[in-house]
């Protein structure tokens, strides 16, 4: 092989870092997407044969969005494998429990279950918050895009603006809020 | 997909020493006809040397031809091609106009094409004009010196425009338009 | 043992009737023993058997011989022919057969030829190569010539052209060098029987082809492009800047570089690497097909010029002269 062929060899089949923000993202939809880069479906090369997926870093996974009532009645199903080992957590509890858990598990129900799966997942680095290892950070070249728009909560805003912000009445004085 | 426990060579389609980019060259060169001279089964082998080879041999002056008349042995081809495959075939009990077909097969095919199995149905060097894909193809120039994550590249930009601020749009314009009308007074 | 007496007829055939060529999901039990112990047989017996395909009984030199030339759309002296593909190594064994038996018979081998076809192909494929790669450097011509030129490629032709069963030569089957010797020697009989103009057609249809489909670029090994490039961008006065313009994965043990290189601010090439220095010499070496003219996406090389081109190596810039 000569020199030019190697390095464009080289060069097609680099690894790219792309990070993600789960910022009010919804895990299950979100891990179609992830899926995609990590096992390089959005490449123009990808063939199931070659070994052209890509690394991707999730950061914020404590401040996903789950759908409807989510939280409280989706469970995560476990079987020690003894008799009676059975135990039903709920998205709640193991959010609380370790909060880079339901976006893993989304990631990994998403693909095919096949002896790769395992693999691809070591690819995959998900973080809680917004601090990340310093030479995971250098290796981030790219970033997908959310799904959804990160909505801004009243209370971030200052106050002198919302009080700027243009209104059609006042309430009166002795209205009672609920 | 992989199929190498099969005995099958496997091959691509391939012109042996660009044959045909120079000059074409019959790629068979010599074929011998094995026959009887007086069994039944060599039939057809006799009749198509009574009358067509002659011809053949004088279209095709780049072929040998070799006859080898046998004592009661079955009718045989035997086509040996540049690239060094020898094809056998018998031909026992086949027609002269058979034996006609088979012949322009063997003179116009390259070498032994039956002992492979073609992976495609067709073959380049070069799959691409512009040059192989790479993860820096359709890059934006921009996400070099950016400082990731930014809500610049990571923020939803598909989603379609809400009516407030397809509202607010349209009142950023009329302001800049009245600037406008005043200057032009 | 009594299956082994049952195989030994096969062992007199060249070709094993072993069922290899059928399609068939199971490799059966006794294909592995039987081949080992045809392979020790064959082993004890002295190596390979090979039947030289001249020595059948179906075998005509004359008929081989025109039916050569005829093939190749060529008229050959049929003389030249022989003689051309008469080996050294055929000539002293018939000699020392002839001394046994006492008598002489003279025979001429193929050196003579074999000199005249080299010079007049080193002459004409380096006259060629000038004309259709006009941008290229002199140093660059050689390299692709030499190539050309190859014992490995010359016996690869002369392979494909049949001459293989052919050549009259002392051993079977013939080495390498014999038979890109005989193909030497086919174009100097060519050249003594049919001109100049023919005999370069010849060359230039089964020799000059071989590079199509090639990279000429390889056959040239630039030692340190980048210097070749500045002291070329030098003589023109403009300013040459390397600018990394891509990197993935840096601190990863599969980190890829894409440094591009600027000419006046302007994108002159790029390549890549897996560290920024092997990134700038392969993006000097993109530069440098460039001004050649020989990038991956230049033009294929025109394989139909007629006649013999006129030299050119007095215009032509030399590197290594600069």
């Amino acid at each position: 092989m000569s020199a030019a062929k190697r390095v464009q060899q080289w060069a097609t089949f680099a690894r790219t870092w792309h990070i993600f923000d789960c910022k009010w993202q919804d895990p299950y939809q979100s891990a179609e997407v992830i899926k995609k880069y990590l096992l390089g479906m959005h490449k123009p090369i990808y063939h199931p044969m070659n070994d052209c997926g890509d690394v991707v870093v999730c950061i914020n996974s404590r401040e996903i969005a789950l759908r409807g009532n989510d939280w409280r009645q989706r469970a995560y199903f476990h079987h020690t494998g003894y008799p009676g080992g059975a135990t039903w957590t709920l998205a709640w509890e193991v959010h609380n429990k370790d909060p880079t858990m339901i976006i893993k598990k989304a990631v990994y129900k998403a693909m095919r279950g096949n002896l790769q799966r395992r693999h691809t997942m070591q690819r995959l680095f998900i973080y809680p918050g917004e601090e990340i290892p310093e030479d995971i950070v250098q290796n981030v070249t790219n970033q997908i895009r959310q799904l959804r728009l990160v909505p801004t909560r009243l209370d971030h805003i200052d106050e002198e603006e919302v009080k700027k912000f243009p209104k059609v009445m006042d309430y009166p004085t002795d209205y009672v809020l609920k | 997909m992989s199929n190498k426990n099969l005995f099958l060579k496997s091959a691509f389609v391939r012109a042996p020493l660009q044959n045909g980019v120079g000059r074409y060259v019959c790629q068979l060169q010599r074929i011998v006809l094995k026959f009887c001279k007086s069994h039944g089964a060599s039939r057809g082998i006799r009749d198509f040397i009574e009358q067509d080879l002659v011809d053949f041999s004088r279209q095709n002056p780049g072929v040998v031809v070799y006859l080898k008349p046998r004592r009661h042995r079955g009718p045989v081809l035997v086509a040996e091609y540049l690239n060094g495959d020898r094809v056998w075939m018998s031909v026992h009990n086949k027609t002269h106009s058979e034996i006609t077909k088979w012949m322009e097969v063997l003179r116009t095919q390259q070498g032994d094409v039956a002992g492979a199995r073609l992976k495609k149905y067709q073959y380049t060097d070069y799959p691409s004009v512009q040059g192989p894909w790479t993860p820096f193809t359709f890059k934006d120039p921009e996400l070099n010196v950016a400082t990731l994550p930014d809500p610049k590249f990571g923020a939803n930009n598909r989603l379609s425009v809400s009516a407030t601020e397809k509202l607010r749009l349209m009142f950023e314009k009329q302001k800049i338009s009245e600037k406008d009308m005043k200057i032009g007074e | 043992m009594a299956f082994v007496k049952r195989l030994s007829t096969l062992l007199t055939r060249t070709r094993l009737s072993i069922p290899i060529n059928t399609q068939s999901r199971k490799i059966h039990r006794w294909v592995s023993p039987t081949l080992i112990e045809l392979k020790y047989r064959e082993k004890k017996q002295g190596g390979k058997v090979f039947n030289p395909r001249n020595q059948f009984l179906e075998w005509n030199l004359e008929a081989e011989l025109y039916a050569f030339g005829k093939r190749l759309n060529e008229e050959f002296d049929s003389d030249l022919l022989l003689q051309a593909f008469t080996d050294r190594s055929y000539v002293i064994k018939e000699e020392m057969k002839q001394k046994e038996m006492e008598f002489d018979l003279k025979m001429k081998d193929n050196r003579e030829l074999v000199k005249e076809g080299e010079q007049f192909m080193e002459e004409y494929i380096k006259l060629y190569l000038e004309t259709v790669l006009p941008k290229f450097p002199m140093e660059g011509i050689v390299g692709i010539k030499n190539h050309l030129m190859s014992e490995s490629v010359l016996s690869n032709v002369s392979l494909y052209l049949g001459t293989k069963d052919i050549i009259l030569a002392a051993e079977y089957p013939v080495d390498h060098q014999t038979l890109a010797n005989t193909f030497k020697a086919i174009v100097g009989a060519l050249l003594k029987s049919s001109g100049e103009e023919q005999t370069a057609h010849f060359v230039r249809d089964f020799v000059i082809t071989q590079l199509q489909g090639q990279d000429v670029n390889e056959y040239w090994h630039i030692e340190d492009p980048w210097t070749m490039l500045t002291e070329l961008i030098a003589k023109t006065g403009s300013e040459l800047e390397p600018r990394l313009i891509g990197e993935v994965g840096k601190n990863t043990l599969l980190a890829c570089y894409r440094v591009g290189l600027y000419l006046d601010k302007k994108m002159l090439s790029s390549g890549f690497g897996e560290t920024v220095a092997i990134a700038k010499e392969m993006a000097a070496r993109e530069a440098l097909k460039k001004i050649f003219g020989t990038e991956d996406t230049m033009h294929p090389i025109n394989f139909k010029l007629n006649g013999i081109p006129k030299s050119t190596s007095d215009l032509r810039y030399k590197i290594s002269a600069n």
